[in-house]
């Protein structure tokens, strides 16, 4: 079953003088428990795809159903709720809440869907669990090293159980080693039945995927399965 | 986002600014502190002057010499005041003639100074008041803990007799009983014929430390003077004051021959109010006197609201990226509405808090000062009004100035908010 459908997507960007295409009629679907990479070079609008997907941004025109509703009837605060119960972003830069703990960083998702205080814990303790950070759970975020911070941020990422996880260049911070490491985290979600769409410009990153769409001038170059998929905890990527 | 989240966090933001909080809490505290201690100062002021006539009894008339008009355009206001109190139109046979009047039921002509009274080694500056031995009834209501009044017969004879105040009393005998004993008062010897008891202040005046004299001993020994000051007069009838009024008008102007058919205060030589009448005209000065300052207060509050929408705009920008994280985690408008609108309610409750307590502990010492400076027993009051007012002044503060800030936030694009830097 497609958790997305996209049909001519466009987006365009205009601040009164100039207008800038970021996308041109983009088409695609996703199944359920795909781990999907886009790729292409700075500028072809691989983030701008991402952020619509992600409710975050509101294409110009076309056609974007996520999980069988269509978007564009969405009003903001559904659009808000979708995010908090179906997905979950990584971002680049971690963006954890400075002077706060990990365990209140990886909490702020539920902060706003009304659970109990035993059931918040109970998800947010699991969630650091898988990504390792258990233990870490009282310290603040400035106290992690960078693989650290990132791997508190997918577990932010995660405990909601969405359907669907979004990584914005998620090494892109991060040395080889601890890439390499989220990157296995993340392939061990799609194991657990976890969609993954992972935006990145490096091909060896991509290669984890199961299938790559590459981007260029806002447009979809390339759709193809990946061969030879490449396994994160095999080894070094680099 | 639930309500104790939402304070959970406006804490946390607040305390990890602890300096900028407190100071932009600063403006709030002034404001709020000062508009309940003016609050609390009038309201005492006015419990005061209730209290000073009130003991005096709520039926007094007034009669000074001069006219009201000579007042008024006094710009040259102490020029004005000495002639006053030269003015020597007022006559013991005026008190004799408004004393006679059928509305009015005591009168007591008024001379007085201040003079230092000697007993032996000691000596005492005290007002003196020459009067008649029912003078002193109608305005001291206090017993006699020695000896007795003065007699008619000494306001016939100036005689040489005083009665003391309970602090004179105190301050030139102590212990001992002063009947009998001569003190000296400009030159001139006096017996102690009586002493009253504590009275404390009234309209304005210490009666502990006052002497009384025979009015005309008061005139013509000590002032050298033929006129009288003041009479007190206490109407019959608490209803018919202002008929008493002027009842007394037209009499003295009968005696003092002035031709004044239309009534017009600024011909006459002489001023006519009752107790009741100023005593409104003080509580109106008052009211608008704390209203005055009260408002003055009340912009430094206005500047504290501005100061709290100052620094939750700086917080909105500085947040900014958080703002976007907490709307792609799924936080509404509202939610961050809310956040924010909190903060700057903390801001405000707290500050409004702490100036309330401020304000109280500010008339307080007020009552304690004011109490010393002027001798009398300031009441402190509890701005209760004030109080609950600062409060809600706080609350609608918060939510004013917070909400352009809290607005801005939560119409933030979440993609340009995680993208600021």
């Amino acid at each position: 079953m497609n958790i997305i459908e996209v049909k001519d997507l466009r987006k365009v960007y205009s601040n009164g003088y100039v207008s800038t295409v970021a996308l041109d009629g983009v088409s695609f679907d996703v199944k359920e428990g795909e781990f999907l990479a886009i790729v292409g070079s700075s500028g072809c609008g691989k983030s701008t795809l991402m952020h619509i997907l992600g409710l975050l941004d509101r294409p110009t025109s076309g056609f974007y159903n996520f999980g069988g509703k269509n978007v564009f009837e969405m009003s903001d605060d559904e659009a808000a709720r979708v995010r908090n119960k179906k997905m979950g972003f990584v971002f680049q830069s971690f963006n954890l809440l400075p002077r706060t703990s990990i365990f209140n960083n990886v909490k702020l998702p539920l902060v706003y869907g009304g659970l109990s205080d035993e059931k918040e814990k109970e998800m947010v303790l699991s969630a650091l669990e898988s990504v390792g950070l258990k233990d870490k759970a009282n310290n603040f975020s400035n106290q992690l090293s960078g693989g650290e911070q990132q791997r508190a941020a997918i577990a932010r990422a995660l405990v909601n159980h969405p359907a669907i996880i979004f990584a914005d260049e998620p090494t892109g911070n991060l040395d080889s080693l601890s890439g390499q490491n989220v990157l296995e985290l993340l392939q061990d979600l799609n194991d657990d039945g976890h969609t993954i769409i992972l935006v990145t410009h490096e091909k060896y990153t991509s290669e984890m995927a199961q299938r790559i769409i590459e981007m260029k001038d806002g447009k979809i170059v390339l759709d193809e399965k990946v061969e030879n998929r490449k396994l994160a905890k095999n080894g070094l990527i680099k | 986002m639930n309500l104790r989240d939402s304070i959970k966090t406006a804490l946390i933001s607040l305390k990890s600014n602890k300096t900028r909080s407190a100071l932009t809490m600063l403006g709030i505290v002034i404001g709020i502190s000062s508009v309940v201690t003016m609050v609390s100062i009038g309201n005492g002021a006015k419990q005061l002057i209730i209290g000073q006539f009130s003991t005096l009894g709520s039926n007094n008339i007034f009669i000074e010499p001069g006219s009201f008009s000579k007042k008024m355009e006094g710009n040259q206001g102490m020029q004005s005041m000495l002639e006053e109190m030269t003015i020597k139109t007022l006559k013991y046979e005026d008190y004799k003639a408004i004393e006679k009047d059928p509305l009015i039921s005591k009168a007591a002509p008024l001379a007085f100074g201040a003079e230092k009274i000697f007993y032996k080694g000691n000596d005492f500056k005290v007002t003196y008041l020459g009067t008649t031995p029912e003078g002193i009834n109608i305005l001291n209501k206090a017993e006699f803990i020695y000896g007795n009044n003065f007699t008619e017969e000494d306001v016939k004879s100036l005689g040489r007799d005083v009665v003391l105040g309970y602090k004179v009393k105190e301050t030139l005998f102590g212990e001992e009983d002063p009947i009998g004993k001569i003190v000296r008062i400009k030159g001139n010897n006096f017996r102690v014929i009586g002493s009253l008891d504590q009275q404390g202040t009234q309209m304005f005046m210490n009666l502990d430390e006052v002497i009384y004299l025979p009015i005309t001993t008061a005139q013509k020994v000590i002032l050298g003077v033929d006129h009288i000051q003041e009479i007190v007069a206490q109407a019959k009838d608490e209803n018919r004051i202002e008929e008493a009024v002027e009842s007394i008008r037209l009499t003295i102007r009968e005696r003092h021959a002035i031709d004044n058919p239309e009534g017009d205060p600024a011909k006459d030589d002489f001023k006519v109010v009752s107790q009741k009448e100023t005593a409104e005209i003080l509580d109106t000065v008052i009211s608008i006197f704390t209203m005055f300052l009260s408002s003055v207060a009340a912009i430094a509050l206005l500047v504290g609201g501005i100061g709290i929408m100052n620094i939750m705009l700086v917080s909105v920008t500085e947040r900014t990226k958080e703002i976007g994280l907490r709307k792609a985690v799924g936080a509404r408008r509202s939610d961050v509405m809310t956040q924010f609108l909190i903060e700057a309610l903390i801001l405000t409750l707290i500050g409004g808090l702490i100036g309330i307590f401020f304000g109280l502990v500010f008339s307080l010492l007020a009552s304690f000062i004011l109490g010393a400076v002027l001798s009398i027993s300031w009441q402190f009051s509890f701005p209760l009004n004030a109080v609950a007012w600062a409060f809600c002044v706080a609350t609608a503060i918060g939510l004013v100035f917070g909400l352009y800030p809290a607005r801005r936030a939560s119409k933030l694009n979440p993609i340009e908010a995680l993208r600021y830097e």
